[in-house]
């Protein structure tokens, strides 16, 4: 019979990891304990999702949210879990790793997929920036597992008879940080996720006023503005939350147009999932050209017009 | 004086990876290796305190092959290096490293700051850092991208997904640290001389008290993902821009995707 557990400090991915965790205990009976940085509200949908037993771990106000690790260690030594999933946001894989650490357990990042038989643990995940992806077996447990938000879907709950416990856990007496300020982030200025058509700005752009070229098509063709690290970040072009690839968005758009983009792996991470990728490059053997599906070898500052004008002439007909 | 180590690996060019075949087999012929992207912000960060407060500051890292790195890494401001270098760590796992590191960071004994990088290029599993603190029971502090040395600890700003978070911490901590928090120096001429005179240390996996690595996962297969494009290029054969760009738009439209 296992046993398995999942925490997560956002309520949707502890929702979506329940589904999973249910799947992998399913014929053993075993149970599901979420640890969950929720309200009581929330532990009761937690138990409608599929968890058991639900234990709050509220964000604390004076330290930080990793500090609970000391106490995971002691309920993990006491209810021997097989499975441990943990929601992936920055503060997840920092708790992860560490109880990985204190419990001397294998721990498997953002993993995609994960199989268990009862005995051994198949997981996949993406390694070299998205360019592989890497087949993991785990015979060696507890086994932790952080995983992404919408990685799993969430049970469709309607009415639910499922019944489950509630209780809240303690902060350890002696914590290590002093939260002096939480500074929310501002609203984001994009919401790249849902737009249909993303023009992607690369370093092709030779100059700051260019970056109106892939806005007037951006415009044209009913979408959002994206670009490239290096644009983002070291020229300061477009904002931070603006740049696909592995460190920043991903992004599932109909048409990823890439304009003066080399499709560096780590920018391709972030438009894997485009329905399709139009590319535009002067450089023939341009390493974009391989992950798109159209493309045109050219000056973008000829392109982006040309595409804009027959865009408008297509919408307006 | 402070001390501070910054760990850093030795990691393959994923740029040099070739995808071959209907297997999808990854060719590591024509590899190159380099200090990972990460690590070389996390080495700036000492440096830099070594450079403008006078901090005392050693790098580490641990592998197979790992001497090929040394110049490097001394010619980015270290003052000094201590690794280990066994082939018993050809193939390895966040949970070896961190062994490894921490074997090697009590050995050099009274660090009070610890800096990796948020991840390693090839992997990243982003788990090192922290593996590292609970290890040496030192604080975890990750996702940094601004870091102050105070009297008896840190004051780290770290970039969470909903905001940013303040901390302060006394005693020692192990940060990671963002790829925004500087600027890696390109090490000058008289840097990369400079580095010659540096010292080395090489330690054994028995001095530093590890003779069994079991790892905690097994490899089954790596291959590259895969990707089904068209790749259909639309100006070939003499056509103009502009009439490129109307076929390629009558082509989104034709398979549906232009709203
Ligand atoms: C660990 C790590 C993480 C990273 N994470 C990310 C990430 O999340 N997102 C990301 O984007 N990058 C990331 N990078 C950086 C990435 O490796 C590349 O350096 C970056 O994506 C390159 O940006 P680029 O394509 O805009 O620039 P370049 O690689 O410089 O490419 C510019 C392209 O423009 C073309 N060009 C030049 N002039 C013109 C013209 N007039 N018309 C048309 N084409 C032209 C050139 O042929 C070239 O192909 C990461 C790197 C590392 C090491």
């Amino acid at each position: 019979m296992s046993n398995l557990w999942i925490i997560s400090n956002t309520v949707e991915t502890a929702y979506e990891m329940l589904a999973k965790a249910r799947e992998l205990v399913s014929d053993s009976g075993g149970s599901v304990t979420a640890f969950l940085n929720g309200s009581e509200y929330q532990a009761q949908e937690a138990i409608s999702y599929g968890a058991d037993l639900v234990k709050l771990m509220r964000m604390p106000e004076k330290t930080a949210w990793e500090e609970y690790v000391p106490v995971l260690v002691q309920e993990a030594q006491g209810q021997k879990p097989d499975i441990i999933l943990v929601g992936a946001t920055r503060r997840g894989k920092d708790l992860a790793a560490q109880l990985a650490a204190h419990l001397d357990c294998p721990c498997v990042t953002e993993c995609k997929t994960i199989q268990y038989d009862g005995s051994k643990a198949i997981l996949k995940r993406m390694v070299y920036g998205g360019l592989a992806e890497k087949t993991i077996e785990c015979n060696e447990f507890p086994l932790i597992a952080t995983v992404t938000g919408r990685t799993f879907s969430k049970w469709e709950v309607k009415e639910t008879a499922r019944q489950g416990t509630v209780s809240t856990l303690a902060l350890p007496n002696v914590v290590k940080m002093q939260v002096v300020e939480r500074r929310p982030k501002p609203k984001e200025t994009v919401n790249l996720k849902d737009a249909p058509f993303v023009v992607g700005v690369g370093r092709g752009f030779s100059e700051a006023s260019d970056v109106k070229l892939a806005e007037e098509l951006a415009q044209a063709m009913g979408g959002e503005v994206a670009c490239s690290r290096p644009i983002a970040e070291d020229l300061h072009w477009l904002p931070e939350d603006r740049y696909i690839g592995i460190s920043g968005q991903v992004i599932k758009p109909d048409v990823y147009l890439a304009a003066g983009i080399s499709g560096q792996v780590q920018h391709v991470y972030g438009i894997r999932d485009a329905k399709t990728i139009v590319a535009v490059n002067k450089n023939e053997n341009a390493p974009i050209f391989q992950v798109a599906d159209y493309y045109i070898v050219g000056d973008l500052k000829e392109v982006l017009p040309a595409l804009t004008k027959a865009a408008q002439e297509v919408k307006g007909s | 004086m402070k001390k501070i180590v910054a760990c850093y690996k030795w990691v393959v060019d994923e740029a040099d990876i070739r995808v071959e075949g209907k297997a999808r087999s990854l060719n590591f012929d024509r590899i190159k290796y380099k200090i990972s992207e990460y690590d070389r912000n996390a080495i700036e960060v000492g440096a830099s305190f070594n450079e403008k407060q006078g901090c005392q500051f050693l790098a580490v890292t641990c592998g197979a092959n790992v001497e090929a790195s040394l110049k490097d890494v001394l010619s980015r401001g270290p003052e000094s290096i201590a690794y280990v270098n066994d082939g018993a760590l050809e193939e390895t796992d966040s949970s070896v490293t961190s062994k490894v590191l921490a074997g090697i960071i009590k050995k050099i004994g009274e660090v009070d700051l610890v800096i990796c990088g948020e991840g390693s290029s090839d992997g990243y599993s982003q788990q090192v850092g922290p593996r590292l603190a609970a290890l040496l029971g030192y604080a975890s502090v990750t996702f940094v991208n601004k870091l102050e040395l105070t009297e008896d600890g840190i004051r780290a700003e770290r970039k969470l997904e909903d905001g940013v978070e303040v901390v302060e911490l006394t005693g020692p901590a192990v940060v990671t640290v963002l790829p925004d928090i500087n600027k890696p120096r390109i090490p000058s001429l008289k840097q990369i001389l400079a580095a010659k005179k540096k010292t080395s240390e090489k330690l054994e996996l028995a001095a530093i008290g590890l003779d069994s690595l079991a790892l905690k996962q097994k490899t089954l297969d790596v291959s590259g993902t895969v990707m089904e494009r068209k790749n259909i290029q639309i100006n070939s054969g003499g056509m103009t821009i502009e009439e490129a760009a109307q076929k390629l738009v009558q082509q989104l439209k034709a398979d549906g995707s232009l709203a």
